[in-house]
């Protein structure tokens, strides 16, 4: 049973997602959270075996986040290949950001350290 | 400095969770899922599974959306798993998924006929 539901996503967080587009009066039968739960296990099948047939294409080993950008557009989830490229964007900036930001901490530890030393 | 709400805010937050951080869904299930799909994946970029997260999100906003529909539509308030199946049996962009929920599609054909697009 550990094996099997090692390729899905649990079943409590996607119920919490399905949660947020419904009403509060909804109720969500179990067989059809489950049901939800496969399908988006599919979905990320099914999208990286796009990217990956990509990658290979040209010839690169790794699959990256603008290869399952492109790989949405193509299986027509426009909308989500879109969204996606925005959130991508942000996401990097981000790292960035945080990435100069250790650098200059760092650098301010070590001037501190040469004064002392 | 930036603040951790504004990366927050771009990942919709569903609030902070120990073991996921800030996403929704755990990012080290995701990327057993990639590997999973095809023996062809070899290498996966740090970022890919955190693309799937917010992905999935919107997979799962949509299809719960359009399977509601076919809730209320049958004036009903609980979500059943053939209401699933209906919704993707009349969304073409979700035909990689009319295998895995087939079976309960049948019953249901001829009575949405009439609400096909």
């Amino acid at each position: 049973m550990g094996d099997e539901q090692d390729k899905l996503l649990p079943v409590a967080n996607v119920g919490r997602i399905m949660k947020r587009v419904l009403p509060p009066n909804a109720k969500i039968s179990k067989e059809a959270k489950e049901t939800i739960q496969e399908c988006a296990s599919e979905f990320i099948s099914f999208v990286t075996g796009e990217a990956s047939d990509k990658c290979q294409k040209e010839n690169r080993k790794t699959v990256n986040g603008d290869d399952i950008c492109w790989a949405l557009g193509s299986l027509g989830f426009d909308d989500y290949s879109q969204a996606i490229a925005r959130y991508l964007h942000k996401h990097r900036e981000f790292e960035r950001e945080r990435a100069s930001a250790k650098i200059a901490a760092s650098n301010q530890n070590n001037i501190v350290h040469e004064s002392n030393g | 400095m930036r603040q951790a709400g504004m990366y927050s805010g771009i990942l919709s937050g569903g609030g902070i969770s120990g073991r996921t951080g800030p996403h929704l869904l755990p990012l080290a299930r995701i990327k057993k899922i990639m590997k999973k799909s095809s023996v062809d994946v070899k290498m996966i970029s740090g970022e890919a599974p955190l693309v799937f997260s917010k992905a999935c999100e919107l997979f799962i906003d949509e299809l719960t959306k359009r399977s509601w529909n076919v809730t209320i539509q049958g004036k009903r308030r609980t979500l059943h798993k053939e209401d699933v199946a209906t919704a993707i049996a009349t969304t073409d962009v979700f035909d990689f998924l009319i295998d895995l929920v087939h079976t309960n599609t049948s019953d249901h054909v001829d009575l949405n006929e009439d609400h096909v697009l």
